[in-house]
């Protein structure tokens, strides 16, 4: 009996001795890939920075008020922010090949999704971006053409603008990294028909009257009512 | 010549066929056959009567006219030629060639044209004459053909009597500022007709600047200024009322291609200006200016409630562009009643100041920026109007005039705020 213990524990013993043989040479190899990931993370961090400098995009982005949106949420600037994301992505994807060399049951296969996932991932913070900027030149040109042609409730239409291309940008990301498809697909047809619905009854039913006013003024006594600026030159 | 290429073969061979000549005027033309006729009536009385023994040739350039108008300048040609006028005098034949430039208007491109045939033709005295101008006679044509032709000057602008409600983006902004910056008191820096000489196209010529926006929408007050920073003359000659055409007044547009192009011709000229202090007089032909009381006053009603909504709804993005003591102050002239408004010169001229260096350091998209300055222009306009209701003609000069000392005085402000590195 107390033989059978000895060799059993033996046995054990063995046995961890056998996987730690095998389990520290893939550690090593993870830590090494891992290091290695980090130096090539930061060398490509720091060429997008470069790149990304001589090409002024800190710039386009102040034009664009994308800063403005990045300064409000305590993010640092358009250029830092993607070259930290590179260096993120990068190194990521270092520490994810250095866990599938350990080789743990289970594991590979979530990592070969999350691979797959980064790409998509990468293409979804670049479609926010653009997003991003487009919702803020557009509904910057409406506020601005609004506000100088006099028309009522110029801010309404400029967050108008921006809400739909925002809309549209957040949709498209989801769709493009693949999180609930049929439920962001739904959600947007939704909320972008309730929008337009809404618009439409509040116009048709509110502002029957002020519809009425705008097409007599317009197309009765245009000539009449419109405003003459003095003549500038 | 520099750019040779880009004119049409066509239009090439017509320049060559006409030789050498010492005078050309550029009718730059776009759906213009009702107002063409009387154009061409002007120059050519002008050419014929007051020139008559220099070689002289009218260049239409045409934008894709779709009313048969460069038809209508040939066929006025011919008819011409065919023995239409009995009152010869020219002892030279006046020549007519036509270019078709592109199938939409540009003025920089029709310039572009004109200033390639001057300068191939060597010619030494031109002209643009604008076929929209419903009161042009012969006299506008020779007042600035001979300041270029006979006392050398190489750039002459128009000046215009004017009644006191015209013209006021000009007084208000444009002439004060051009005259603070680069220290010509030229009035009408944005004109639609004025002289140049040929030395003046050649130089304008080798600039690779044609195909810039800017240059395209408002290519005169560029051309003035690269006299200015060539060493070339300029002066202004006085052509009589001015008579706007009877289309529709786009103030939005209107800043946006002579503000913005002032802008720009700043941002493009720094070394001309930035270190330049006072202005100098340039020769005038003729009364300096102008100002009848006739006109009625525009309705300040409209135009106060345009600057007080633009004021408050633009607030995030004058934030952007002004300095926080500007912004203030011009949120706290908002709120006063229309009867008590008054926008203070000091402050107007450091709202436009801080506007150039905003543009020069680009803190929004640059059309957007120069499109803000639409709310203010009209606070600016309102106050004027409300303080002018009434006043005398020689008033309203000295107040013109100490806004111009005022942007002077201020300039030190705009080059400071230029320089500050962002």
């Amino acid at each position: 009996m107390k033989e059978i213990i000895i060799q059993g524990l033996r046995q054990a013993y063995s046995n961890l001795v056998h996987m730690f043989a095998e389990f520290l040479p893939r550690l090593l190899v993870m830590l090494v890939i891992v290091i290695v990931g980090l130096l090539v993370a930061y060398v490509l961090k720091t060429i997008l920075r470069a790149l990304l400098h001589v090409t002024r995009l800190d710039r386009l982005s102040e034009e664009a008020g994308a800063s403005r949106f990045l300064r409000m949420a305590a993010l640092p600037s358009m250029t830092e922010l993607l070259s930290r994301s590179l260096f993120w992505v990068t190194w990521l994807g270092f520490i994810l090949i250095g866990i599938s060399v350990l080789g743990v049951a289970g594991l590979q296969e979530q990592i070969s999704r999350l691979f797959l996932l980064l790409p998509a991932i990468f293409v979804a913070i670049l479609i926010l971006f653009v997003g991003l900027v487009t919702a803020n030149f557009l509904s910057r040109a409406a506020l601005l053409a609004a506000v100088n042609a006099g028309y009522a409730s110029p801010k309404l239409l400029s967050w108008s603008i921006r809400f739909v291309i925002w809309a549209l940008a957040v949709s498209m990301a989801l769709e493009e990294v693949g999180v609930a498809r049929q439920t962001v697909l739904a959600a947007f047809s939704i909320v972008f028909g309730a929008l337009m619905l809404g618009l439409a009854i509040a116009f048709g039913l509110g502002g029957r009257e002020l519809a009425r006013e705008f097409l007599e003024r317009n197309l009765h006594d245009k000539k009449k009512e419109k405003y003459e600026e003095p003549q500038p030159l | 010549m520099a750019e040779e290429s880009f004119l049409a073969d066509d239009f090439l061979r017509q320049l060559m066929s006409v030789g050498e000549v010492d005078l050309l005027v550029g009718v730059p033309t776009y759906n213009n056959a009702s107002t063409l006729g009387q154009t061409l009536y002007s120059i050519e009385e002008t050419l014929r009567h007051n020139f008559v023994r220099q070689r002289a040739v009218i260049l239409n350039v045409d934008g894709g006219s779709s009313d048969e108008t460069r038809q209508l300048f040939v066929q006025s040609s011919q008819g011409r030629d065919g023995g239409g006028h009995r009152d010869l005098t020219s002892l030279r034949t006046i020549h007519r060639i036509s270019c078709e430039y592109g199938k939409a208007p540009s003025h920089g491109l029709a310039l572009h044209n004109i200033v390639a045939a001057a300068d191939l033709l060597r010619a030494k005295a031109c002209a643009v004459i604008s076929p929209t101008t419903p009161n042009l006679t012969p006299s506008w044509v020779v007042n600035l053909l001979r300041p270029v032709y006979s006392e050398s000057l190489d750039f002459v602008a128009p000046l215009y009597a004017r009644s006191r409600f015209q013209g006021l983006l000009a007084r208000d902004l444009l002439y004060p500022m051009s005259r603070a910056i680069f220290g010509q008191r030229i009035r009408e820096i944005y004109c639609e007709e004025w002289g140049f000489s040929g030395r003046l196209a050649s130089q304008c010529l080798e600039k690779d600047v044609w195909r810039e926006e800017a240059v395209r929408a408002r290519p005169e007050a560029w051309m003035a200024v690269t006299a200015i920073g060539g060493g070339l003359k300029c002066g202004q000659s006085f052509l009589g009322p001015k008579i706007a055409p009877p289309t529709g007044t786009d103030i939005v547009e209107i800043i946006r291609h002579t503000v913005g192009n002032f802008f720009w011709c700043m941002e493009t000229n720094q070394p001309l200006w930035l270190s330049r202090s006072n202005s100098q007089p340039v020769p005038t032909f003729g009364p300096d200016h102008e100002l009848s009381l006739d006109g009625i006053p525009p309705s300040q009603e409209k135009i106060f409630e345009l600057f007080r909504t633009g004021v408050s709804e633009l607030e995030p993005i004058l934030a952007s562009i002004l300095s926080q003591d500007t912004h203030a102050q011009i949120k706290a002239i908002a709120l006063n009643d229309r009867s008590g408004f008054h926008f203070p010169a000091e402050l107007w001229v450091k709202t436009v100041y801080e506007f150039a260096a905003s543009y020069h350091h680009t803190v929004l998209n640059r059309d957007h920026l120069v499109q803000a300055l639409v709310p203010l222009y009209r606070g600016q306009l309102c106050s004027f109007l409300l303080e002018h209701s009434d006043s005398s003609a020689e008033a309203m000069e000295t107040q013109s005039e100490a806004l111009c000392q005022e942007f002077e005085r201020q300039k030190p402000y705009l080059v400071e705020r230029w320089k500050v590195k962002h």
